[in-house]
């Protein structure tokens, strides 16, 4: 009995920590108020041509659709599966449907659900790139609402997300708040319009940035690049140093069109192109190219993306400046200096200067098109060699183009390469 | 006199933009020779990838839409097409369409087919089973199978496991044409022993000769398929 006494006051101070740490955790990601839903104000959104043209626009430069259609699906319907290292998740109904979709909203909900991801059922999970739509203006979210309430309803039921424990439970999702989430401040008034759009509905970060334990975006990491969760690619720094290359006006064309002199997008971002940045204003383009450009340069992370350990590591060199003689150089010149601005150099690219192999290993594999768009009709394709290459050919032509073009200590084996396959649709 | 002049002043003067924007169209496609063939003509020894050289554009423009938007499940080929609009899709079907068709027949030896199995599949490739009512290939690919403009392609040298997995995803939904579906009620109706039959059957003939397919209208195919002019709608 004494000794349960003890142990009592022994464990109170304790408690008492774990007790002022949770409230700590819990007041700074913003308290009870993010979890209770506004009621509806009763105010009303114009819906006049002008501001469903704007949110038409907005709704596409946030590249909403993206995510909320299904392959072959209905637009804004819901139903994409992403997969997370948590298990499914599957976007939800955003057209005007009442009871499958946000119909029923009020645009007090909307903007609560944009700013603080959290909606009528709970807490969002961060798929929802709500810490970025958080700094959009009242008059954007207006439009945005104004424009989604203007699609056709739609009762499609998107598939229940199948997650494990404890990310099935919403009430994980404060813990993981209390852990990675703050609110985001408010953008001031008259910030710079490119860095609204790249940290606002571009949500940049969501992919450019190095992320930390358990999926969260920390502030070191920002725009930092990494490895694209579920997605098999690599996306590179946003920063003055990695975008360096390009020109202001080079930077803001790439965005337009997804290609340019110094490569084209693939994978992932070929479908931002395709569906999101083709449609970008010359204006803001133009803004957002300026404030990537500008954005510091980051430390290089070398030596984060272990490569298998085993079988003993004997890089392939030996006959990578062959296999590139006999199959790469008539494309991308003997020198990897590219031909005529239809095949990209490889001196300096992405893929060659990348700490991380994968899209360069992705590329040699699988090849693909990059995006169709207004700037980029009629786009050259890279084949792929997953047919004539061995794994061991093309991890000794990877190594070679990525130590001859781009100073990186390319170390790859067959095993590596053959851990890399497989076509990542999505 | 002057008038041919004139044309021919004018062809010039733009012949170099023509060379310019569709001369060089197929350079744009390595992706796809990788498994189709530089010209379009099917890669040889190859089990599986189909030829599109000669293929009506009106086919091929359909099958690449339908690899986009998921009507005909293809992971490689969903991976290139993906994020390709229609307008480009159309030049990829023109380019293949313009090429001149020609395949040979397997000749392996690895798929043969004994004397009483070839009777039986060029019985169905000629004639159909009326008995459950499974057209003749031949009434809506042609008589020399060799296609139809502006929707069916032909059949002549496609590779044997090419057409199995076809009939398979046309019987389980994984490809899917324009409604009415005809190769899905044809795929269901067919034994899956008599399906390896044609498909060794059709391997094993040859294009050497450059057949197109039949001008649009030159026959009439019997059965509802897609958009395309049938029988029973004329009935």
């Amino acid at each position: 009995m004494k000794m349960l006494r003890i142990g009592f006051l022994i464990a109170i101070p304790f408690l008492l920590a774990a007790f002022a740490i949770g409230f700590f955790l819990f007041e700074r990601q913003g308290g009870l108020a993010p979890y209770r839903i506004p009621k509806d104000s009763g105010r009303v959104v114009a819906a006049d041509a002008d501001t469903l043209a704007r949110g038409e626009y907005l709704a596409r430069i946030g590249d909403c659709m993206a995510c909320h259609t299904a392959p072959g699906g209905a637009a804004y319907a819901g139903g994409r599966g992403f997969a997370t290292g948590y298990g499914m998740i599957y976007s939800s109904n955003l057209t005007s449907d009442r009871d499958h979709g946000i119909g029923a909203w009020s645009i007090d909900e909307f903007a609560h659900a944009l700013r603080h991801g959290v909606s009528r059922s709970g807490p969002l999970y961060p798929v929802f790139p709500y810490e970025h739509f958080a700094t959009l203006s009242d008059a954007d979210i207006d439009a945005l609402y104004a424009y989604l309430h203007s699609l056709p309803a739609n009762a499609n039921v998107p598939p229940a997300n199948r997650l494990d424990f404890p990310a099935n439970r919403r009430g994980a999702l404060v813990l993981w708040r209390m852990l990675h989430y703050r609110p985001a401040p408010p953008a001031p008034a008259g910030a710079d319009r490119g860095r609204y759009l790249v940290d606002g509905l571009g949500h940049c970060a969501m992919c450019h940035s190095t992320r930390e334990s358990n999926g969260a975006l920390a502030a070191d990491g920002y725009l930092a690049g990494g490895r694209i969760p579920g997605s098999g690619w690599y996306a590179p720094p946003l920063d003055a140093k990695q975008l360096q290359r390009y020109s202001v006006e080079q930077l803001a064309g790439y965005l337009r069109s997804g290609a340019s002199d110094h490569g084209a997008a693939y994978g992932p971002m070929a479908e931002v192109a395709y569906r999101s940045l083709q449609f970008l204003r010359e204006d803001d383009a133009l803004a957002m190219a300026r404030y990537l450009k500008d954005v510091p340069a980051h430390a290089r992370r070398d030596g984060e993306f272990t490569l298998l350990p085993e079988p003993p590591r004997q890089a392939v060199l030996g006959n990578g400046a062959d296999i590139y003689k006999h199959a790469c150089a008539d494309c991308h010149g003997r020198d990897g200096e590219g031909k005529n601005g239809q095949y990209p150099a490889l001196r300096d690219a992405v893929a060659a200067t990348a700490p991380d192999p994968i899209n360069a290993v992705r590329m040699i594999l699988y090849g693909g098109f990059p995006a169709t768009t207004a700037g980029n009709p009629l786009p050259h394709s890279m084949p792929p060699f997953v047919q004539q290459l061995s794994s061991a050919e093309i991890a000794a032509v990877t190594n070679y183009v990525r130590e001859t073009f781009g100073s990186q200590r390319s170390q790859l084996t067959a095993a590596d390469v053959e851990a890399m396959h497989g076509i990542v649709l999505d | 006199m002057l008038h041919r002049l004139a044309i021919l002043v004018f062809a010039l003067a733009f012949a170099p933009f023509a060379h310019a924007d569709d001369g060089d169209f197929g350079d744009r496609l390595a992706a796809c020779a990788a498994c189709h063939g530089k010209h379009g003509e099917g890669v040889r020894g190859s089990e599986y990838y189909p030829h599109l050289a000669g293929k009506p554009a009106g086919y091929l423009f359909e099958q690449l839409k339908g690899f986009r938007d998921g009507r005909r499940v293809s992971t490689q080929m969903a991976w290139y097409v993906r994020f390709a609009d229609d307008a480009f899709l159309q030049r990829i079907a023109d380019y293949y369409a313009a090429l001149p068709p020609r395949t040979r027949g397997a000749d392996t030896g690895a798929a043969q087919l004994t004397d009483e199995r070839r009777r039986v599949a060029q019985g169905l490739v000629e004639h159909g089973d009326p008995a459950h009512k499974v057209p003749a290939c031949s009434a809506c690919h042609g008589a020399n199978l060799a296609g139809l403009e502006p929707g069916v392609p032909a059949l002549l040298g496609l590779p044997v496991d090419y057409v199995i997995a076809q009939f398979g995803a046309w019987r389980e939904g994984i490809r899917n044409g324009a409604p009415p579906d005809c190769m899905h009620d044809v795929a269901g109706k067919i034994a899956a022993d008599d399906i390896r039959a044609i498909a060794v059957y059709l391997s094993q003939q040859s294009n050497v000769d450059g057949l197109r397919p039949a001008p649009a209208g030159s026959f009439v195919p019997p059965q509802a398929c897609g958009s395309l002019p049938h029988a029973e709608a004329a009935q």
